[in-house]
């Protein structure tokens, strides 16, 4: 059946992509110039902290509804064409890089990895997989017994799935794991890498899938098609990648929203009734207060903790809704192991974008195996410099280093994305170690329990025999994480978690948490696409509420 | 050492890249500021360390301390770091004066005057070691080894070396299926040349030779 394509019911809820200039540029200044803008003492509606996945669609739903909405980023208002290269080195400024320290048995690398900077936050820098949760997600306590429950299920998220897939747009083939779906957009054409990966899927008899990639195919609004260049991780300068900077930032400003870039959230304010007053930001080195009658966080499993606790009161005197000592705990990385496998014929990796094709055939718990939950499995194409990682991995060096990258173009690269389990000790602290703000930095200790472990293992077993079953002559695998989510958990009771169903804190009514950091379990899924569904659905009970 | 991609030039389609990419990867063959970062103490160290880390006379010459000295001087870096590691740049001041304390005690002279079996043999007691300047060794390996990499496989002459097609924006590719290859791209002229084999020979040589220079320098 062919796919079903919406672009005008689509266009009647966000114009984004009509947004965008027509004539090959891939923002229009005068859109970001032009923007409405608020004073300091305004009291706004809302005042959105961070501009990624969660605040760029939380920001762009509330100035649909008419709200004052100003969204504060600590990072710049991005010009694809300007500000972004065709280069792995070159493109060190789209990520979040500012001091952290990473402790705890195993830690977790950052910058680059996970976290990004500027207008777009991490779907700048992201592959752009946007699979859905599955339904078994929501209820792994009860089902499985680990994890936690959800204070929602698949069924309340599922309308938001759906119109976030149509927004993006997700392209893909139809899907038969977690609840079937078709997406909007036909699945790409498959490169080398993807290639290679189908063909040893399909020896072993593992049910692979083109997608799913929230990349355009064939032209979205005036987004052009993708030209399989292979730099989605830099910064897609083709506009055809969704990023929150093309998917619902021109709406947002089309709308009445301000989003001021280069301002860093210091502190949430309260008022004398406990209620938030609004955010102490500083911009151009001057500290500001910015009014509103409604605060959002959104800056991610890291920056969201950190700008709690730093928001410490005498009512709360161990950070802000850290009453029940919750804040920055459960924060959870995937386990995310590559296997790099050698073929006698080039496949030249880096053509086509890194996210091609994925399994999602081992999400599930399998009762037959000695560990709870799954994982997923997708094709990567690591650049020079990231395949280097690799070579380097394995323990070589010097000449034998250069021998192995002199080899660059026969090796074909799989990932894998693993549930590793929440756990209240993988949590965000303070440092005594202070920023350029004088704020104290952000502490992350992350350390894997034997369920993790296990399932890493038998995830990296089956990622090894599909390249060897497409005919790999050699394996070498990497250790890796990918994606950070939790910090600030929802839950059914102010006990079970910072946020209630709504994303609306337990210890402050008026304050919101719309990013990642809500999650009470990752899934394998890459998080962005329930990331925006779970803002979608904070901003229509936001509206509702008013 | 063979060249796999004889001919090749990743420079001869920057014309096709968009003019923002074009300067950034000019910019790596054009003229360096002179060092900013590291002192003469530490560069007489660090040269010596970078060429057999990635044993930089292998190939084109790739101003790979340059680089590096750059990103520190500026603050370009990852940012986060693991406990029990200082900041990348106080990492690097105190990892070379160790270096040179660990050349003397195993090989009786600065790692700079040793010479290259030597230096191989204090380097990888580094890699697999303990305490290395009240640091981890491993780490500091480590964190060695990436900021060299990010340099020299960021380099359009080592492109050439290793056939990477380069940026591709706006012309993108064409030819994305396995065996094929765009028009301007060079095939591999020794495509049986599988490493995993010849880097297990040459690790297991070093390893010998290397247990040599370790029984020789402990008389």
């Amino acid at each position: 059946m062919a796919p079903v394509n919406r672009p005008r019911s689509v266009r009647d809820r966000n114009e984004s992509a009509w947004l965008l200039p027509k004539d090959g540029r891939r923002c229009d200044p005068a859109l970001v110039e032009g923007m409405r803008r608020f004073a300091d003492d305004d009291v706004v509606d809302l005042v959105v902290v961070g501009c990624g996945a969660g605040g760029g669609v939380l920001t762009q739903r509330l100035a649909r509804r008419g709200w004052r909405v100003v969204c504060l980023d600590a990072g710049p208002f991005w010009d694809p064409d300007r500000d972004w290269v065709s280069d792995e080195k070159g493109s060190h400024h789209i990520y979040w890089t500012d001091p952290r320290v990473i402790g705890g048995s195993d830690p977790v690398p950052l910058g680059s990895n996970n976290s990004g900077r500027g207008v777009g936050g991490g779907t700048v820098h992201y592959a752009g997989y946007t699979p859905r949760f599955h339904p078994s997600d929501f209820n792994t306590r009860t089902a499985d017994g680990v994890g936690q429950d959800w204070p929602i299920s698949y069924g309340d998220l599922r309308p938001y799935y759906e119109a976030m897939e149509e927004e993006l747009p997700v392209a893909g083939q139809s899907w038969p794991w977690g609840d079937p779906h078709r997406y909007p957009q036909s699945p790409h054409p498959v490169g080398p890498n993807g290639q290679i990966v189908m063909r040893g899927a399909e020896q072993l008899g593992i049910d692979v899938r083109v997608g799913p990639v929230a990349i355009v195919n064939g032209g979205f609004g005036h987004r052009p098609h993708c030209i399989y260049r292979g730099f989605c991780l830099q910064g897609c300068k083709v506009n055809a990648k969704a990023s929150t900077l093309v998917t619902h930032v021109p709406d947002a400003l089309a709308r009445g929203a301000e989003i001021r870039p280069d301002s860093m959230v210091t502190r949430i304010e309260l008022d004398d009734a406990g209620r938030a007053a609004g955010v102490v930001y500083i911009r151009e080195g001057v500290e500001r207060f910015q009014r509103a009658a409604a605060v959002a966080v959104a800056g991610y499993a890291i920056e969201t903790p950190r700008l709690l606790l730093n928001s410490a009161t005498k009512r709360f005197p161990d950070g802000l809704c850290n009453n029940e000592d919750l804040v920055g705990r459960y924060v959870m990385v995937q386990g995310a192991p590559q296997v790099t496998g050698r073929f006698e014929e080039e496949v030249r990796m880096y053509k086509a974008p890194p996210p091609e094709v994925s399994s999602e055939q081992f999400y599930e718990t399998d009762p037959t195996k000695d560990y709870a939950r799954g994982f997923s499995i997708q094709t990567v194409s690591p650049l020079p410099i990231t395949h280097a990682e690799h070579v380097a991995a394995e323990g070589h060096w010097g000449s034998v280093l250069r021998e192995y990258m002199r080899d660059y173009v026969h090796w074909s690269t799989i990932g894998v994305l693993c549930e590793l389990l929440p756990l209240p000790d993988n949590r965000v602290t303070l440092a005594d170690e202070k920023d350029r703000f004088g704020l104290p930095v952000a502490h992350f200790d992350y350390s894997q329990c034997d369920n993790d472990r296990k399932l890493i293992e038998a995830s990296e077993k089956v990622a090894v025999s599909i390249l060897e079953a497409a005919g790999a002559q050699e394996t070498l695998s990497i250790q890796r994480y990918a994606h950070l989510v939790g910090g600030a958990r929802m839950g059914a009771t102010p006990s079970e978690g910072v946020v209630d169903s709504n994303l609306r804190s337990f210890a402050v009514p008026n304050l919101y948490i719309t990013d990642g950091s809500v999650l009470p379990t990752q899934g394998s899924a890459n998080p962005a696409l329930t990331i925006m569904a779970l803002a979608a659905r904070a901003a229509d009970h936001l509206a509702a509420s008013r | 050492m063979q060249q796999r991609f004889p001919g090749y030039d990743v420079m001869s389609q920057a014309r096709e890249w968009d003019p923002v990419t074009q300067a950034v990867v000019q910019a790596r063959l054009g003229p360096r500021p002179a060092l900013a970062f590291f002192t003469p103490p530490e560069e007489a160290v660090a040269r010596p360390l970078m060429n057999r880390l990635l044993e930089l006379d292998e190939g084109p010459a790739v101003p790979v301390l340059e680089g590096i000295d750059q990103r520190l001087a500026t603050g370009q870096l990852d940012g986060y770091r693991q406990v029990g590691m200082p900041p990348a740049p106080e990492m690097w001041r105190r990892s070379l004066v160790a270096l040179d304390e660990a050349s003397r005690e195993r090989c009786g002279r600065e790692f700079a005057l040793l010479d290259r079996d030597c230096q191989l043999l204090v380097l990888e007691g580094v890699r697999t070691g303990g305490d290395f300047g009240g640091m981890p060794g491993p780490e500091v390996f480590a964190a060695w080894l990436r900021f060299g990499c990010t340099e020299l496989y960021s380099h359009p002459d080592i492109w050439n070396e290793i056939g990477f097609g380069g940026p591709a924006y706006p012309r993108g590719y064409k030819a994305t299926s396995p065996g094929i290859r765009e028009p301007w791209e060079r095939a591999d002229v020794a495509p049986a040349e599988d490493p995993v084999p010849i880097g297990a020979r040459m690790e297991q040589a070093r390893k010998r030779h290397l247990d040599g220079v370790a029984a020789r320098a402990a008389k």
